[in-house]
C-alpha cells in the first residue's frame, strides 16, 4: 500500500511541474505582464520594483534565457543572488533549506509578494488567511451534499421507477442545467431582499462582529464568547451552502441511484434476498457497502470541483475565502497573487485527486497495486 | 443490406448478413405476401444514421429538448431583426426598479427602461454563437490530438496525455477567468477561441481510449493486411468507428461553453457592455436584485438553464440512439 502511494505521488510530480509552467507562462504571456504593472503602480517605488526583480530574477526586457531564469527563481531551482542552480551554501537549491537549499520559489513556499490587492505581503499569507473560511463553506456544503445524494440514491436505487425516483430524476435534471450563480442571485432575491430573513452577503454582519473574521482581534473575541458569532456565520452560510449544493447532489444523486442499481442486480443481493434477511439489511450491508466504491471515487473528485464552484459562490456572496481572493487578484491585475492561488488550487486538486486513488485501492481489496 | 455503408461496425462479424437471413426465411415460408417481404426489405436497408434517428425519436425527453432548443434558435434568430439591441439606445427614463413585466413587456424592463426580452432574444445570438463556435474549435483539436495519441501510442501517446492530465488537475474556472481576463478583447471571438483552447482534454481523452480498444479490432488487421496507409486506416478506418461518444460529449460541450460565457461575462470578464449575452445581462441584473427587480436577472439565467436542459437531454436521446449495442 504505502509503494502504492509513494508511486502515485511520485506520478503526480511533473504534472504539478507542469502546472506551475503553465501558471507562470500565462502571466508572462499576458499582454502588459507584470513588468507593466510595476511600471504604472503608482505605490511602487524604484526601490521596491528593483527587490522584486531581484528576489525572483525577473528582468525588465527578458530574453528567452531570461525567462526561464525567472521561471526557475519563482518556481525554486534557480539562485537568484548566486545565480546558479546551487544556493549560497553550495547545495542545490530546490533543497528545503535546512538542508542547504535556498528560499526562494514555490518549492520554498515563496510565492512571491502582493503587487495591488495588498501591496508588499507575501503571497502565502493572503492564501493561508483565506483557507479558514473557504473550509468552513466548503465542508459544511461537502457534509450535506454527501448525505444528502447518498439518502436520495439509495432510496431512488431501491424504489426504482416509482413516482419518487421519477421526480428525483427530474429535479436533478433541472437542477443540474441551473447556473450556480444564477440560482444564487434568485436565492438572494428570494430570502435576502423579498423575505428579508437572511443575510445576502458577507460572512459576518457589522452589528455582531467586532473585527473581520481571521483577525487576532476576532479569535480573542471568539473565545470568550463563540455562540453569538457561530450563530451569525451559520445564518450567512446558508444560501451560499444551499446554492453549492443544490447543483451537486443534483448530479450525485444520479450517480449513486445508478451506482445502486448495479449492485442491486448482483446474484448475491439475490442470495441474501433468499435467505430471507431483512431487506434493510439486505440494502444497507449487502447491496450499498458494495456500492460505495464508485461513490468514494466519485466524492473525492467532486470536492475538487466544489472548490472550484467556490470562485462563483464567494464572489455572489462576498465570502471572504480563496474564491473571492482570486477574484480579487484577477480584476486587480496582481500577478504573482494570481499565480499562487492558482498553483495553490491546483496542487488541492491534485491532491484530492490522489486521495480518490488512494482510497478507492484501500477500500476494494480486489485491486491490486 | 443492413451495413451497406463504409463504415465497419463492431458487432459486423457476429450479425449473419441480411441477405442471407431473408434467404433463409424464404426457404422455410414459401407463401408469404409479397408486400410483407417488401416491407421487410425496406426496413432493413436503413443506414446506421436513420437507424439512429429512429431510436432516437423513441427517447421522449430528447425529442422534447429538441423541440425547445428549435424554438430558442428561432426566436433568437428571428426576433432581433424586429428588435435588434442598441448599447446607445436607451428608451424611458430611469426608474431604480424598472417596471415589471406586462402583457405588452412581458419580461419587464431593466432600470433604464430597456426591454428584458428584446435583451434575452439579442443576447442568445453571442450565447449560442459562443457554444457552438468553441464546440467546434474544442472538437476538432480533441479528434486530431486523440487519434494521434491513441493511434501512435508510445512516447507521443504519453506527452500528450500528460498535457492533458495537467488541464484536468487545474481547477478549470480558475484557468477559464485568467486566461478571459488577460487575453480576452471583451468580444465574442475571443471568447470563443478561449473557451474552444480550454475544453479539447476531455474530447481528447474520449477518442484516446475508443482508438486504443479499436486498434485492435479486426477490421483494422484487414485494413492493415490489404495494405491500407496508416493514415487511412486511422481516420477512414477506425475515427467513424470511435466518434459515436464524441458526439455526445460534443454535445454537452455546447452546454457547458453556454454556461461559461454567462460565468466569464457575469464576472465582468466577458463580452463588453457594448453587445448583450445572457452572461453580461446577468451581471447588470445583480444591481436590479436589491431593489426587487427579478425579472431582469430571472429571463436571461432561465433562457440559459432552458437551453442547456435541452441540450442535456438531446444527448441524453444521443447516447442512448447512437450506441451500437442498443439496436433494434
Amino acid at each position: 500500500m504505502l509503494a502504492y502511494i509513494v508511486r502515485r505521488v511520485l506520478q503526480a510530480l511533473p504534472v504539478l511541474f507542469l502546472i506551475a509552467v503553465l501558471s507562470f507562462g500565462l502571466m508572462q504571456l499576458a499582454p502588459g505582464g507584470p513588468h507593466q504593472q510595476f511600471q504604472q503602480n503608482p505605490r511602487m517605488t524604484d526601490e521596491m520594483v528593483n527587490r522584486y526583480l531581484a528576489r525572483w530574477c525577473l528582468e525588465r526586457n527578458p530574453d528567452a534565457l531570461g525567462m526561464l531564469r525567472s521561471f526557475g527563481g519563482w518556481f525554486g531551482v534557480w539562485n537568484c543572488d548566486a545565480g546558479g542552480f546551487l544556493s549560497e551554501q553550495g547545495m542545490p537549491n530546490f533543497l528545503p533549506n535546512f538542508l542547504g537549499g535556498g528560499d526562494n520559489g514555490v518549492i520554498h513556499g515563496d510565492f512571491g509578494l502582493s503587487m495591488t490587492v495588498s501591496p508588499n505581503r507575501p503571497v502565502i499569507d493572503l492564501i493561508t488567511e483565506r483557507i479558514p473560511a473557504t473550509a468552513i463553506l466548503m465542508l459544511t456544503a461537502f457534509t450535506i451534499w454527501v448525505t444528502l445524494a447518498i439518502i436520495l440514491g439509495v432510496i431512488a436505487a431501491v424504489r426504482r421507477y416509482s413516482v419518487f425516483d421519477q421526480s428525483i430524476t427530474l429535479m436533478s435534471y433541472i437542477f443540474y442545467s441551473l447556473p450556480t450563480f444564477w440560482l444564487g442571485l434568485m436565492l438572494i432575491y428570494l430570502f435576502a431582499v423579498n423575505l428579508g430573513v437572511l443575510p445576502s452577503s458577507g460572512m459576518l454582519s457589522v452589528r455582531t462582529a467586532p473585527a473581520p473574521f481571521n483577525t487576532p482581534r476576532f479569535w480573542e473575541v471568539f473565545w470568550e464568547n463563540p455562540l453569538p458569532l457561530v450563530q451569525d456565520i451559520a445564518r450567512h452560510l446558508v444560501l451560499p451552502v444551499i446554492t453549492l449544493v443544490a447543483v451537486s447532489v443534483a448530479a450525485d444523486t444520479r450517480y449513486v441511484r445508478s451506482a445502486m442499481l448495479d449492485v442491486l442486480g448482483q446474484d448475491y443481493v439475490r442470495t441474501a434476498r433468499a435467505k430471507g434477511l431483512p431487506p434493510s439489511r439486505v440494502v444497507f450491508r449487502h447491496a450499498f457497502r458494495n456500492a460505495l466504491l464508485p461513490i468514494i471515487t466519485n466524492v473525492a473528485l467532486a470536492l475538487a470541483f466544489l472548490f472550484s464552484g467556490a470562485i462563483v459562490t464567494e464572489t455572489i456572496f462576498a465570502w471572504p475565502g480563496m474564491g473571492r481572493l482570486y477574484f480579487e487578484a484577477i480584476q486587480a491585475r496582481d500577478y504573482f497573487l494570481v499565480m499562487g492561488v492558482l498553483f495553490v488550487g491546483s496542487l488541492l486538486v491534485v491532491m484530492m485527486n490522489l486521495l480518490a486513488d488512494v482510497l478507492y485501492a484501500w477500500a476494494d481489496p480486489r485491486i491490486r497495486y | 443490406m443492413a451495413v451497406e455503408d463504409s463504415q465497419p461496425t463492431r458487432d459486423r462479424a457476429g450479425a449473419p448478413p441480411a441477405h442471407g437471413q431473408r434467404v433463409a426465411e424464404d426457404l422455410l415460408d414459401t407463401d408469404e405476401d409479397p408486400q410483407q417481404v417488401d416491407r421487410e426489405v425496406a426496413l432493413q436497408s436503413l443506414n446506421q444514421w436513420q437507424l439512429a434517428w429512429r431510436r432516437f425519436r423513441k427517447h421522449r425527453m430528447a425529442f422534447v429538448g429538441l423541440g425547445i432548443l428549435i424554438f430558442l434558435v428561432a426566436v433568437v434568430i428571428v426576433v432581433p431583426i424586429f428588435q435588434p439591441f442598441n448599447f446607445l439606445n436607451i428608451p424611458g427614463s430611469p426608474r431604480p426598479g424598472g417596471e415589471p413585466p406586462r402583457l405588452d413587456r412581458i419580461f419587464g424592463t431593466t432600470y433604464e427602461g430597456r426591454d428584458v426580452f428584446t435583451l434575452v432574444a439579442n443576447g442568445g445570438r453571442v450565447s449560442l454563437v459562443v457554444g457552438l463556435m468553441s464546440m467546434v474549435i474544442a472538437g476538432s483539436i480533441g479528434v486530431v490530438v486523440g487519434s494521434i495519441a491513441g493511434f501512435m501510442g508510445g512516447m507521443i501517446d504519453n506527452i500528450l496525455m500528460r498535457i492533458v492530465d495537467v488541464f484536468f488537475a487545474i481547477p478549470f474556472l480558475f484557468v477559464i477567468l485568467v486566461a478571459a481576463r488577460f487575453f480576452g478583447r471583451g468580444d465574442v471571438l475571443s471568447l470563443v477561441l478561449i473557451i474552444g483552447l480550454l475544453s479539447w482534454p476531455l474530447i481528447a481523452r474520449l477518442v484516446r481510449a475508443s482508438f486504443l480498444s479499436l486498434r485492435e479490432a479486426d477490421f483494422v488487421d484487414a485494413a492493415r493486411a490489404v495494405g491500407v496507409s496508416n493514415m487511412r486506416i486511422a481516420f477512414r478506418h477506425i475515427l467513424p468507428n470511435a466518434l459515436s461518444p464524441v458526439i455526445v460529449a460534443c454535445t454537452l460541450l455546447v452546454a457547458n461553453a453556454i454556461v461559461l460565457e454567462a460565468f466569464v461575462s457575469f464576472l465582468g470578464f466577458g463580452i463588453r457592455e457594448t453587445e448583450v449575452s445572457w452572461g453580461n445581462a446577468l451581471a447588470n441584473a445583480q444591481e436590479g436584485i436589491r431593489f426587487g427587480n427579478w425579472w431582469w436577472a430571472f429571463f436571461p439565467g432561465m433562457a440559459i438553464a432552458l437551453t442547456v436542459l435541452s441540450i442535456n437531454f438531446i444527448g441524453d436521446g444521443l447516447r442512448d440512439a447512437l450506441d451500437p449495442r442498443s439496436r433494434d
